[in-house]
């Protein structure tokens, strides 16, 4: 044994590059390079794809995950406060719902909303924002629940104790001392959801759509039928890149911010609002 | 021994299984390509050994939808009668409609033919061949009894569902000015959505339509488009082979009466 400590991980560092270069020459070489240009960056197909591409998919993507995050926010809030309640029903409640749709394919409860909901109560339709804004909703509170959950418990439980001893009644506790330091601490986790939501309101297309009411993903297959070319899916994928990556600077930003509170994700028996 | 260096060679794993798996892939098609086709009498080449991979898209009653678990219909006994033809057994695979028309189905290899109540239109051929036809086909206006909505230009300001990629759909892009498109992935949700009343009428193939209303009493087929569409089977450019072998089958199907047999299997009544 020749080698000290340092030369062997040279020598593995090495191998390791090594390996690498060989998995990315293989690629190169064994790649169709003129079919993937044509097929994936055909430059008149990228370009007969704008200005609509923007104004119609890129917005209609952006206003369904709005509409989805924000009903999932307030829903998400509600459940995590049920879920801590001291109210075993409640408590109940709160579980059997999340679990339910967490467990469950956004495509799936999108289809129940759009379709099914209407089948069960002749004459109620929903219009496509107000389907995706309740579908896209109750899966975005499913997970957001959790996450509030966890951020209330990790709210230090000497501020529910002072804030009671100075007067205020638990719920004026809750809403006022620990909801807005419980928000500060989810702020990261919270743009993760945003960013996987942006993602699932693609499944938007199984509801049916008029030419304006298209998002992202649906125009890209449309024109993908049309082009004869991927180049439509690509530029399709980098335009939810636009709206992803700033996103994901944002969360890390923000968990530079907050100190990078670390938060438990399983539950713990402490109950918001103190005792009852 | 020192631990970080175990560590790292562990760490290699990942990378190296990646890179073995890439090595067998470039190899797989050139080995591939041997002499392993249907052991049919004729010489086809088949995408899987020993089975005639047939690309479709569910549901389309009656030419192609589930029962009890299996895939039915009047395209799947069709087909049949292909791969018996070839001497192997027919395998259906359900795929979205855009995969089929563009031809990526059957150049990625997924597929030897796809049989999916598919028009023939010179835009698909420039994608596909296509075999002779084998059904003929306009496009139908399906709506709620009594809604009087019996003409295209009464739709006006109304919706319209359509199907995404037919040729219903591009008959309405062509057709229905005034009347606002909604797109549907698939002839379910359409239909679906007519039930429902998310949408005033739905366009589509008459077959399938016909086959819907004698379920749903609520609702009739109000006007048929004479359109003068007729189906082929598709398959991958070029494979004039397989061309041949369906020509010749569909041929001999309409001679012997087997044609008209399925015919009314699935439509209730014989070919006019």
């Amino acid at each position: 044994m020749a080698l000290t400590k340092r030369q062997r991980a040279r020598v593995f560092r090495g191998v390791q590059y090594g390996i690498g270069l060989l998995i990315v020459v293989i690629f190169a070489l064994t790649a169709n390079w003129a079919n993937l240009k044509n097929a994936f960056f055909n430059v008149d197909v990228a370009l007969s794809m704008f200005p609509r591409i923007i104004t119609v998919g890129l917005y209609n993507t952006v206003i369904y995950t709005a509409l989805g995050f924000s009903v999932g926010l307030v829903l998400g809030l509600v459940l995590a406060l049920m879920r801590l309640s001291t109210v075993r029903v409640y408590r109940g409640l709160a579980i059997a719902y999340i679990e339910f749709f967490r467990g469950l394919p956004a495509l799936l409860v999108l289809i129940a909303v759009g379709y099914g909901v209407p089948l069960a109560f002749p004459g109620t339709i929903f219009d496509k924002y107000t389907a995706l804004a309740i579908g896209l909703g109750i899966v975005a509170s499913a997970y957001m629940a959790e996450t509030f959950r966890a951020g209330i418990q990790a709210v230090p439980a000497g501020q529910v104790e002072a804030a009671r001893s100075l007067g205020l009644s638990s719920g004026r506790t809750t809403s006022f001392v620990v909801i807005p330091q419980a928000f500060k601490i989810i702020l990261p986790p919270l743009t993760n959801e945003l960013i996987a939501l942006t993602k699932d309101s693609s499944l938007a297309l199984f509801l049916g759509s008029t030419i304006a009411e298209q998002e992202l993903t649906q125009m890209g297959r449309i024109a993908l039928n049309t082009s004869k070319s991927l180049t439509p899916v690509v530029v399709a994928g980098f335009c939810y890149l636009i709206i992803t990556l700033p996103l994901g600077y944002l969360s890390r930003y923000l968990e530079r911010r907050t100190g990078g509170a670390k938060i438990s994700t399983t539950p713990e028996s402490i109950s918001v609002g103190g005792p009852a | 021994m020192a631990g970080p260096s175990k560590l790292r060679v562990l760490a290699l794993l990942p990378a190296l299984a990646i890179a073995v798996a890439g090595c067998g892939n470039s190899e797989t098609p050139s080995g591939n390509t041997g002499g392993s086709s249907g052991a049919a009498a004729p010489n086809v080449q088949l995408v899987n050994a020993g089975q005639l991979t047939n690309c479709t898209g569910l549901p389309y009653k009656p030419f192609e939808f589930e029962d009890g678990g299996k895939v039915v219909g009047f395209d799947i006994d069709l087909m049949d009668l292909v791969a018996k033809k070839l001497g192997v057994k027919q395998e259906v695979v359900d795929t979205p409609f855009d995969g089929i028309q563009s031809g990526a189905d059957f150049n990625s290899g997924k597929c030897d033919l796809s049989s999916a109540g598919m028009t023939i239109t010179d835009k698909r051929k420039e994608n596909i061949d296509f075999s002779d036809p084998y059904f003929d086909a306009t496009q139908a206006l399906v709506v709620k009894k009594g809604s009087g909505l019996d003409d295209l230009a009464k739709l006006k300001g109304k919706k319209l569902g359509v199907q995404n990629t037919t040729t219903g759909q591009e008959y309405a892009e062509k057709n229905a000015a005034g009347a606002e498109l909604v797109t549907f992935e698939d002839l379910g949700l359409l239909l679906t959505a007519v039930e429902t009343g998310q949408v005033d009428a739905g366009i589509n193939d008459n077959g399938v339509l016909y086959d819907w209303v004698k379920e749903k009493t609520g609702f009739e087929v109000s006007k048929e488009f004479d359109t003068g569409e007729q189906y082929g089977i598709g398959l991958k450019k070029g494979n004039a082979d397989l061309l041949k072998v369906i020509n010749d089958v569909l041929k001999e199907a309409k001679s012997s009466g087997e044609y008209d047999k399925i015919y009314e299997k699935w439509f209730g009544k014989k070919p006019e």
